[in-house]
């Protein structure tokens, strides 16, 4: 076990944290050893954000023990886990955005001033500068305002600052969410260097194949328990997800529908400008249609349309033969549709609110009789979702806010799935949800469609696509190039669609 | 096989809304002085007395007070960050201020020396900073309630302490802040300047100030950087109490009284803090700012003053400028 390794730089055993009814960590362990790149795994929920924010001392634990460079440590305040030489960039909202970029480099730094009055701007100038130009191999303008930077800039603040301070330990929390295939490439050469700067770095994502790629060992948590150590050079991604999810991911998409039935949605030479023209689109009774295409494709803007957010300059919709044409999404509902808006995050879920209270939202005419909540018929259908999508939750009463983000999701899909509709349309449904929650919706969004409803799937996760959908629709530059039968398309031909055939898209979709 | 068309990197940010945020503050820094200047050019073509030195100094001296009672609520902002609803507010800043004016006057009448009664108006805006900060950073509470409560002990405490009469002072202390130099010039400018400067300094160019902007600009931030972000906040509103009490002396000194009615200061504090938000290039609230801004609503009041128009028209502009700068400073949008 993790004690007594003469080289362990940091050991975190038996760690245990509960928020409320939640068990955030059950006895979760980590060993970093000196000098590596250490990946932690985990789906969402899993305890990892957790494990970090006692690791930086933004939270304590319950129970357990940390060791840095083997000398037992209680109590940990930010202060000290910096003094300590540990570094951490969080995931986001660590941005003083109306700082300038040398104001957000020294703030709090100890090297900011010697005698606690002056400021000694001129050697620290000098010191970030090295280090930008090592790392990053970039320039960036000092008094440009941390807000007009873009997100891999902030980053490099972010990651400069914590360099600044020296430390033996940098802990980098999701760092490639937010950046482009390229800015991950100057990221990791920035880790490369720190690798050879004697740093040890842990390295948190959900990416699998960063973590093949970056890291020599990594630890995977499940349920807010370690449940193994491994090389990263020598275990599969199918490994690590198994390890994830704490099963085979064989049965990640249902198995295909029934025959479909008649038309349900038929839109013909439907066009909106800068974004997408002639569009003939036919959904039917028990099928699940995905339309995929990369970003300007004119998927985005098809979902707007089908939502009622914008309004199509040409071309006809019909449902069920009447004509539908919505200008707002009020009225998308009131002609039989569910929406499941891609910005869940920020629209879809009140956080105050019960599980129960937030499911029903948006269905409160089914649920309530003269005016009145019917509480049964609700306490119901949101333990019958609660088990459906296995929502991480004691039971329907606990406020949304004291799930985890992915569990959040959930409910904000839960919600929309609520309102019994004829024709579904999701927008990004899995975006930011872990593995075996997609698997759950999927499962539910299958069985919506053999109980013979209609179900639109805009995605660019092709896997999804190909994998859930009974027809796949391919966009591309606002036309329709492909529309076939996701049995009859193999992987590549979707891709080859998808990307038009340009190798440097292809390359980028290859990211993940 | 994992593909995946990856959405857009995260800074999607509407190309509109940048463009807003960023001339936002032009159009306002411009908007502002603008109205300065043309305020300005009418008092002086309508009264030929507003361009008199005399009246010029007048108006420096005068507005000492509100600058010196605004500065507090400015270091109050810069800490607890400007957000309108939790960020960092202190209403209880003119109620103090009476306070620690009825303090120092009633020892003073009753024939304390001047040294106890200098160091119990300190300590009373102290004592009502103290209280501010136990309420927001040891109880939670939200700064605008929290200080409230605080405003309202303050003003019974004063009217308590001075039987809510105005009381004479004649001390050594207030002749010589109410007085000038030998070239007339009066001593309340001389004390504004100094405070300006050395709170100015303090703010901007310390590591102090840096990682008070810090602690204001994103706590949690603030917090992961080793940052005491309590003790910032809890320090701000005894910062703040102090002004207040400072506030107190200046305005016994330029009344030689302690006077009712202090809390009709506060809307000129908060109109002087959030005004002098469009002096910064960044739109944040800064001691230069709120000293300009000072400067404006007390030459607004001696203007109108000369020109005899009713007083309320200050406070009902000076309310509409607070509303403007708030809303453009609550609707920018935050990265």
């Amino acid at each position: 076990m993790p004690t007594g390794s003469d080289d362990a730089v940091l050991e975190l055993t038996g760690l245990v944290k509960q928020y409320g009814p939640v068990r955030a960590l059950g006895g979760a362990s980590l060993l970093v050893r000196r000098g590596e790149v250490h990946g932690l795994i985990g789906q969402n929920g899993a305890g990892k954000s957790t494990m970090i924010k006692i690791l930086s001392g933004l939270e304590r634990a319950d129970e357990g023990e940390i060791r840095i460079s083997g000398e037992r440590v209680e109590g940990l305040t930010p202060a000290e886990v910096l003094t300590r030489g540990i570094g951490v960039i969080y995931q986001d909202r660590m941005t003083i955005s109306s700082f300038t970029v040398e104001e957000a480099l020294f703030y709090a730094t100890p090297a900011l001033s010697a005698n606690g009055v002056t400021v000694n701007r001129r050697a620290l100038r000098r010191k970030a500068d090295e280090i930008i130009d090592r790392y990053f191999g970039v320039r960036l303008p000092r008094n440009a305002l941390l807000r007009d930077l873009t997100t891999a800039e902030q980053q490099v603040v972010h990651i400069t600052r914590t360099l600044l301070l020296d430390p033996r330990i940098v802990i980098l929390d999701e760092p490639t969410a937010a950046l482009a295939r390229k800015e991950v490439e100057s990221l990791f050469r920035g880790i490369e260097a720190m690798r050879r700067d004697g740093i040890t770095v842990v390295y948190i994502s959900h990416y699998l194949r960063e973590i093949q790629e970056i890291c020599d060992r990594i630890t995977v948590l499940r349920n807010g328990r370690d449940v193994a150590t491994l090389d990263a050079r020598t275990t599969s991604i199918a490994a690590m997800t198994e390890l994830m999810i704490g099963g085979a991911i064989g049965s990640l998409f249902p198995d295909h529908g029934r025959e479909a039935g008649a038309p349900v949605l038929v839109a013909r030479r439907l066009s909106r400008r800068h974004g997408f023209h002639d569009v003939d689109l036919v959904v039917r009774r028990g099928e699940i249609v995905g339309v995929t295409g990369l970003i300007g494709s004119g998927i985005k803007e098809l979902a707007r349309v089908l939502f009622g957010l914008d309004q199509a300059d040409g071309g006809t919709m019909e449902i069920d033969g009447a004509a539908y044409a919505p200008h707002s999404p009020r009225e998308a509902l009131a002609a039989g549709l569910a929406l499941v808006p891609e910005d869940r995050r920020t629209q879809g879920v009140g956080l105050p609110l019960s599980l129960r209270e937030n499911i029903v939202l948006a269905s409160l005419d089914r649920f309530s009789r003269f005016g009145f909540m019917r509480r049964r018929a609700e306490t119901e259908r949101a333990r019958g979702f609660i088990a459906s999508l296995r929502i991480k939750a004691p039971d329907e009463t606990v406020p949304a806010a004291s799930l985890s983000g992915g569990n959040q999701q959930k409910v904000a899909i839960a919600k929309w799935l609520c309102r019994e509709a004829a024709l579904y349309v999701l927008d990004e449904p899995t975006v930011g949800i872990d593995v075996s929650a997609k698997a759950e919706i999927y499962r539910l969004l299958r069985d919506l469609a053999d109980a013979g409803r209609s179900l639109i799937v805009v995605s660019s996760d092709l896997d999804e696509v190909k994998g859930l959908a009974d027809r796949v629709v391919v966009f591309h530059r606002g036309a329709v190039v492909l529309d076939a039968p996701s049995a009859a398309i193999s992987p590549s031909g979707l891709l080859a669609a998808v990307v038009g055939g340009r190798a440097e898209e292809a390359h980028d979709l290859a990211r993940h | 096989m994992t593909l995946l068309a990856t959405e857009a990197p995260a800074n999607g940010r509407g190309r509109g809304a940048i463009e807003f945020a960023l001339l936002m503050p032009a159009i306002l820094r411009a908007g502002a002085l603008l109205l300065f200047a043309a305020i300005f050019i009418v008092f002086a073509i309508q009264s030929p007395l507003f361009l008199a030195p005399g009246n010029l100094l007048s108006i420096v001296s005068q507005s000492s007070i509100l600058a010196v009672l605004a500065f507090g609520l400015t270091v109050v902002v810069i800490v607890g960050g400007d957000n309108a609803l939790a960020g960092g507010i202190d209403l209880s800043l003119a109620a103090t201020m009476g306070l620690a004016a009825a303090v120092y006057a009633t020892i003073v009448q009753l024939g304390q020396p001047e040294m106890v009664a200098l160091g119990a108006a300190l300590a009373a805006g102290l004592g009502i900073g103290a209280l501010n900060a136990f309420s927001v950073v040891v109880l939670g509470m939200l700064p605008l309630l929290a200080t409230l409560a605080g405003m309202t002990i303050a003003t019974g405490l004063e009217q308590l302490i001075s039987k809510n009469a105005t009381i004479l002072v004649d001390s050594a202390l207030t002749r010589f802040l109410g007085g000038t130099d030998a070239q007339g010039f009066p001593v309340l400018a001389y004390a504004l300047l100094v405070i300006a400067g050395l709170l100015g300094l303090g703010t901007r160019y310390t590591p102090l100030g840096l990682n008070m902007q810090a602690v204001g600009g994103n706590p949690l931030a603030a917090r992961a950087s080793g940052l005491g972000v309590s003790r910032y906040v809890a320090g701000s509103y005894l910062v703040s109490g102090l002004f207040g009490a400072l506030g107190g002396l200046l305005s016994v000194s330029f009344l030689g009284a302690s006077s009712k009615g202090a809390g009709e200061m506060l809307l000129p504090i908060i109109a002087a803090t959030f005004l002098g938000v469009v002096f910064s290039r960044r739109f944040v609230p800064t001691i230069a700012g709120t000293l300009a801004a000072s400067l404006f609503i007390g030459m607004l009041t001696n203007g109108f003053q000369l020109l005899n128009v009713s007083s309320y028209w200050v406070s009902g502009i000076q309310g509409v400028l607070t509303l403007l700068v708030v809303a453009a400073t609550t609707t920018r949008p935050r990265a």
